[in-house]
């Protein structure tokens, strides 16, 4: 038992990967749209687990607020808004189900057989670094968030200026777009 | 430690179901979770990559894609919404004004 433990201690990060899918899975296939959005809060819990596991901690944290705190909860929102009941009747998958099965079983054994060549089995985990004249005061391996903050006004400033200009662009349409017309 | 090859497996396991989220279900809910979830895949990889070179660009990359998913959820919830008070469905096989 214990010696379980220590593999599954070791293997953490594929337990979450692993039970992420399982939430993605179930996600897809799930009969109502609330249990849908259920089964994508607990995938997106995991995935932020996985980046704990893979040491990016700010990420980790940002992905519990962002997901789980506000997209999934804008779903639950709009599934309340939309009147699905309607719609029992009909069949879940759309028309083009039998063609786009084989379509992705073909894409999954093509990136198996690129994987198989062992590309990439260099076993990852180097220290993070950052140039030497953002690192003053810091010690990068403690400090994630400071790091990762330094890295993007560093490198991504203008990305990060134009994130804001569509975020202001994204709020504006999704007032117009949702606005119902008898205000109008 | 974490293999990078156990980090590409479990991402593309990722975006195929969302692939298929995307290619097989009706509803159009579903479909942007789907899309949310390939993005989320594409995140792992970044900071997969990013740990393996030990450089914190890949890390502030996947800052930046979790914004501009924010802001494509946020669109495409406000389109979802639309899309019910004028034709009075979501799903995606009633849709087919454009079709010849």
């Amino acid at each position: 038992m214990n010696a379980l433990f220590i593999t599954i201690g070791q293997n953490l990060f594929f337990v979450f990967g692993l039970l992420a899918c399982a939430g993605a899975a179930a996600m897809v296939l799930s009969k109502s749209a609330v249990h849908s959005v259920l089964s994508f809060l607990f995938s997106m819990i995991m995935v932020a687990a996985c980046f704990l596991c893979l040491s990016a901690e700010f990420l980790g944290m940002a992905q519990l607020l962002i997901y789980a705190g506000g997209i999934v909860v804008l779903f639950l929102f709009v599934v309340m808004l939309v009147e699905l009941t309607k719609y029992k009747e009909k069949s879940l998958f759309a028309l083009q189900t039998k063609w786009s099965i084989p379509l992705i079983l073909v894409a999954m054994a093509t990136f198996a057989y690129t994987m198989k060549s062992n590309l990439f089995n260099a076993p990852a985990s180097v220290a993070l670094t950052l140039p030497p004249d953002l690192v003053q005061g810091l010690s990068v391996s403690a400090q994630n968030a400071q790091s990762v903050s330094r890295g993007l006004f560093a490198g991504f400033l203008l990305p990060l200026e134009i994130l804001s200009v569509i975020l202001l662009v994204s709020l504006v349409g999704a007032l117009v777009l949702a606005k119902s017309e008898r205000v109008a | 430690m974490i293999s990078l090859n156990v980090v590409l497996f479990v991402s593309s396991l990722m975006f195929f179901i969302g692939v298929a989220g995307v290619l097989i279900r009706r509803n159009v809910l579903i479909i942007l979770m789907s899309v949310e979830l390939m993005l989320n895949a594409a995140n792992l990889n970044l900071i997969a990559f990013s740990r393996q070179s030990g450089t914190v660009e890949g890390q502030a990359f996947a800052l930046l894609v979790m914004g501009f998913a924010a802001a494509e959820v946020a669109i495409g919830l406000a389109l979802v919404v639309a899309l019910y008070r004028r034709k009075d469905t979501i799903q995606a096989d009633d849709i087919n004004l454009l079709n010849g």
